[in-house]
């Protein structure tokens, strides 16, 4: 009888803090998707990730030539036509999309993890600490970024995408690490940080119970963004023909188009899908990232 | 016409309009009433009471995308009458600051932060055609900022961040007597500085009352200052003027309910803390006004009636009117 | 004696003076400081970077020496380690002393594929063109942004500002090169109106201060031009129109109209001059970010920049000369943004104190 009170009390607990679970959970989906902008681009990334997950399985892509059915025009068959050995274009594009997913996540993490924990410490801890830092993001300020990142992709082999997106990383954390530390500087000057650092808190607890979760809507937005940037410098990675593992991917196909069409115009345009399909997906991290900022910082909308 | 000699400017059914996306939101709703010559007219009321969007209206500078809506603004200058709600938008930038001008609630901001204060004076000056010659000019510079007692070179070739809050404060005033006005609209002058400096500010603002004859309308929220300061003063409340006449009878008679919870509502350094009475319930939305009084959610006083319709505002004889149904029985003497 | 007590308080005074000096422009020490930090630091970072790379170049070097000069392999090892400037045998202090020194005699790198090349003569013949298809591209796109920027912050529910948002939103989603390849495919391949390559006709014009030679490196940098502007002007209309807005909410723009200034007036001496300060710091950013993607760009249009060079002799693994070109970008960049810090303060009277 005892025991089954408190499974039963125990059950309603766990009812409880699931539907309240629920509840906050629909709040901030109401909230988030309240914009317009947010919808729209989220619903186009969604729709990325499906065709990058379920495409290659409706869609196999079959990497072997066909001389006789090269530049054929799109037909139902081939939508997008083929290229000059005859393989589907299509299919290499949707067979891309996962690739090209990849490096823009994983290169997103790795800048966002590095630039706001730099940020943070630099900008919480002050004094030397800070300097180093600071020195340390300014070499990486002012070393042009591109040539950096056809360097390292000759120096090193790429032949993943996570090395890759090392690469994109190393170099691209640093404008992400000088804005959080403005922010950590603004915020320690608030009232509830000095609160904090008079009744003696640990700095961990500061730092990843009250700082963390003030950036924290900025740092998702920023996290947007590392996407719209490792798609630009992985693109172009593979524009100059540098880290070729993968030759579905959206750059691969560009390059490959690009130096084929020096000898037969034709293959001009089997760039152009790719070209289109990076056009859409930053259009819609750029949405994406907008809708997010419109709703996570108000005073924004008043202007 | 007799309004014209006492009267400086003359508001009379006012109404002014926020035409938003969705609604139109209605800031200022009917006000009449009329600013003394030579006088310091005072509004007071709680933020979003409409007093800075209504002293805006005289000058056009309501906040965008404001319009009046309704009613007619007069102005009764040495150079005749204007109708300042159909002037021209060309004559309206002439008769701003040349007729009217204004010391804002910021000083700190409400100078051009790139431009050193003689630049701004100079370009005003230069917006009036003024044609001054540099000595002419330099010399009127001196003279006004000598008169708020300022270091007129150090000041002139100062940038606004240089100049402490007080500083700055005298400065607008300064500023705002450059064209010789004949009105100034002070918008909660002192807000933003110490006590020491405020007293010394209303104190310099007096003189130039007393001594140029420059009529002033004062927009605050300490009723304090207004008892110190002004002659008149209205009392507005979401929007609307709930009451108005001179300073001694509104404050010492505390006819509207309104105007008695606002002075209850004021700490006093010598009385009790306990007898400050804060006003209960929130300042009305502008959105969803009640029917009838709009005070009435808050009022003592409300009976059956304020709820259902609006009181008319009742003129009381000693050229002091309210709205309220109950205008003057709150009149016991017990305001003394 | 009497020597000493005067020279005394003359040191005293003039030790003083300097102080007085160094306090007074502590703001420009300052911003050269870390100039000269980054640039060291820069030096340093990239000496490591070129220490990651695998395989001996010395080697290969010595090798294509001794094939060419028919001399010794080590002969050719001592000579190739002298010219590049570099001996895998020093442990990496020593190293980069002598990297050290090589850039403080202005050498920056010699080319182990081609005899007598190096960064100096690449920069020497390549940077000019990069220079100048980079700041047309930045001064155009600069004014055409503040222009539009400034013009649609005052008209906010107009039909130019939604035109000029979803310009921003296209031209800010298409990374600049796909704008380039773009453009190449159109106007190059397709329509044969302009060139897909070199900087001007070699053939029909001689190089000099003369009307064909200057029409004909116009007509060739049109497309580079056309492609960079594209992408950098919504950037400039996003952070101008950006400004503007803020800039309008302030108080003294009220104040002024209130004090009867002229629409004109506000505009130019309230709006835009407020405005464009924090704009002249995004200035550097920009154009670090166009010497960067030049690198790209130039290959695309086959343009002989030294970005092309750049990733042209990244490809073929002329390391020593990239990264000589790279510090040289570098350093580029950190000068122009201290130019811009070094300037900043004239315009704006607030940093100028501080």
């Amino acid at each position: 009888m005892n025991r089954t009170t408190t499974i039963r009390s125990g059950a309603a607990a766990a009812g409880r803090f699931f539907r309240e679970l629920g509840c906050s959970l629909a709040r901030g989906c109401r909230k988030f998707f309240s914009n317009t902008k947010t919808i729209v681009g989220f619903s186009i990334i969604v729709f990325f990730i499906l065709v990058a997950v379920f495409g290659p399985l409706i869609f196999p892509y079959d990497p072997s030539t066909d001389m006789a059915n090269a530049y054929l025009m799109p037909s139902w068959e081939h939508p997008f036509g083929t290229d000059w050995l005859g393989r589907d274009v299509f299919r290499q594009v949707i067979a891309g999309t996962g690739s090209v997913l990849e490096v823009a996540f994983y290169s997103a993490v790795f800048t966002v993890v590095i630039g706001t924990v730099l940020g943070i410490v630099s900008g919480y801890l002050g004094g030397w600490v800070d300097k180093v830092i600071m020195a340390v993001t300014n070499i990486f300020l002012s070393i042009p970024s591109f040539p950096i990142y056809l360097l390292l992709a000759a120096i090193v082999t790429i032949n993943t995408p996570v090395s890759l997106a090392v690469i994109i990383s190393i170099w691209s954390w640093a404008g992400l690490c000088r804005a959080v530390r403005v922010q950590i500087m603004s915020l320690k000057e608030r009232d509830f940080i000095q609160i904090c650092t008079v009744m003696h808190m640990s700095k961990a607890h500061i730092i990843f119970k009250e700082l963390l979760p003030n950036v924290f809507s900025y740092v998702a937005i920023n996290f947007v963004m590392a996407m719209r940037n490792a798609i630009m410098a992985s693109v172009g990675i593979m524009l100059v023909g540098l880290a070729a593992y993968d030759p579905t991917n959206w750059g691969a196909i560009i390059n490959a188009a690009r130096t084929k069409g020096l000898m037969n115009v034709k293959n001009i345009y089997i760039l152009l899908y790719p070209l289109v399909c990076i056009i859409i997906f930053q259009i819609s991290t750029l949405l994406l990232a907008n809708g997010l900022d419109e709703t996570l910082n108000p005073r924004l909308k008043v202007m | 016409m007799q309004t014209n000699r006492d009267n400086i400017a003359v508001f009379s059914h006012v109404s002014i309009d926020y035409p938003l996306k969705k609604y139109t939101l209605r800031a200022v709703t009917d006000i009449t009433f009329e600013l003394k010559r030579g006088a310091i007219t005072a509004l007071v009321g709680e933020s979003g009471s409409g007093k800075t969007t209504l002293a805006s209206s005289l000058i056009r500078c309501i906040s965008e995308p404001g319009r009046v809506a309704e009613g007619e603004i007069t102005f009764y200058g040495k150079d005749g009458e204007e109708r300042l709600d159909l002037l021209p938008d060309p004559k309206m930038r002439a008769f701003r600051w040349s007729k009217v001008s204004m010391v804002f609630q910021a000083a700190q901001s409400a100078l051009n932060p790139v431009l050193t204060v003689r630049e701004q004076f100079t370009e005003t000056l230069e917006a009036h055609g003024e044609k001054l010659s540099k000595e002419e000019r330099e010399a009127k510079f001196s003279d006004l900022l000598g008169y708020v007692k300022l270091d007129a070179e150090r000041v002139l070739a100062s940038y606004p961040h240089e100049l402490s809050g007080g500083m700055k404060q005298r400065v607008m005033i300064a500023f705002a007597l450059l064209l010789d006005p004949e009105l100034i609209i002070l918008d909660e002058p002192t807000t933003a500085l110490d006590v020491i400096t405020q007293n010394y500010i209303f104190t310099l603002l007096k003189q130039i009352n007393r001594e140029k004859g420059i009529s002033m309308l004062l927009m605050t929220h300490d009723i304090s200052v207004v008892a110190k300061f002004a002659d008149y003063v209205g009392v507005m409340y979401g929007g609307r003027l709930m009451e108005y006449g001179d300073v001694r009878t509104v404050f010492h008679r505390r006819r509207h309910p309104y105007t008695a919870g606002l002075i209850g509502a004021t700490p006093s350094i010598i009385g009790d803390i306990s007898e400050m009475k804060p006003i209960e319930g929130s300042p009305p939305d502008l959105l969803h006004l009640p029917k009838g009084c709009i005070f009435a959610p808050r009022c003592p006083r409300c009976s059956d009636v304020c709820l259902t319709e609006e009181p008319p505002m009742r003129e009381y004889g000693d050229g002091s009117k309210g709205k309220c149904y109950f205008f003057g029985e709150a009149d016991d003497g017990k305001g003394n | 004696m009497q020597a000493t007590t005067a020279a005394r308080p003359r040191g005293k005074r003039f030790l003083a003076a300097l102080g007085a000096f160094f306090q007074k422009y502590s703001y420009f020490f300052a911003k050269i400081g870390i100039s000269v930090l980054t640039l060291a630091l820069s030096v340093i970072a990239l000496f490591f970077l070129l220490r990651m790379i695998p395989g001996d170049i010395v080697e290969l070097y010595a090798l294509k020496l001794q094939n060419q000069q028919g001399i010794t392999f080590d002969r050719a090892y001592e000579l190739a380690a002298q010219l590049l400037n570099y001996d895998p045998n020093e442990n990496v202090f020593q190293a980069f002393v002598r990297y050290i020194g090589g850039l403080f005699r202005g050498e920056l790198g010699t080319s182990y594929l081609e005899t007598g090349v190096s960064a100096n003569s690449l920069i020497a013949t390549r940077l000019p063109w990069t220079l100048f298809i980079s700041s047309v591209s930045l001064f155009l796109s600069f004014f055409i942004g503040i222009a539009v920027g400034g013009y649609v912050a005052q008209k906010r529910n107009g039909v130019a500002n939604k035109v000029a948002s979803g310009f921003i939103a296209v031209s800010g989603s298409v990374p600049d090169y796909l704008v380039a390849l773009l453009l190449v495919i159109v106007f190059a391949y397709q329509l044969k109106w302009f060139p897909a390559q070199n900087n001007y006709d070699a053939f029909s014009v001689t190089p000099g201060f003369n009307l064909p030679f200057i029409g004909s490196v116009l007509y060739y940098a049109f497309l580079p031009i056309l492609s960079y502007t594209i992408v950098q002007t919504g950037n400039w209309i996003l952070h101008m129109r950006g400004s503007c807005i803020g800039v309008l909410g302030e108080d003294y723009i009220l104040a002024a109209r209130a004090r009867g200034l002229s629409e004109r007036t506000i505009r130019t001496k309230y709006m835009k001059k407020n405005a464009l300060l924090p704009l002249i710091t995004q200035f550097g950013v920009s154009f670090g970010a166009l010497f960067g993607g030049a690198t790209l760009m130039e290959s695309i249009f086959n343009y002989p920049g030294i970005g092309l060079e750049i990733s042209n002799r990244i490809i073929s693994k002329d390391y020593m000369v990239v990264q000589g070109l790279i510090f040289f970008s570098a350093a580029m960049v950190i000068l122009v943004n201290l130019v811009v810090d070094l300037i900043y303060p004239l315009v704006d009277p607030r940093v100028r104190k501080g």
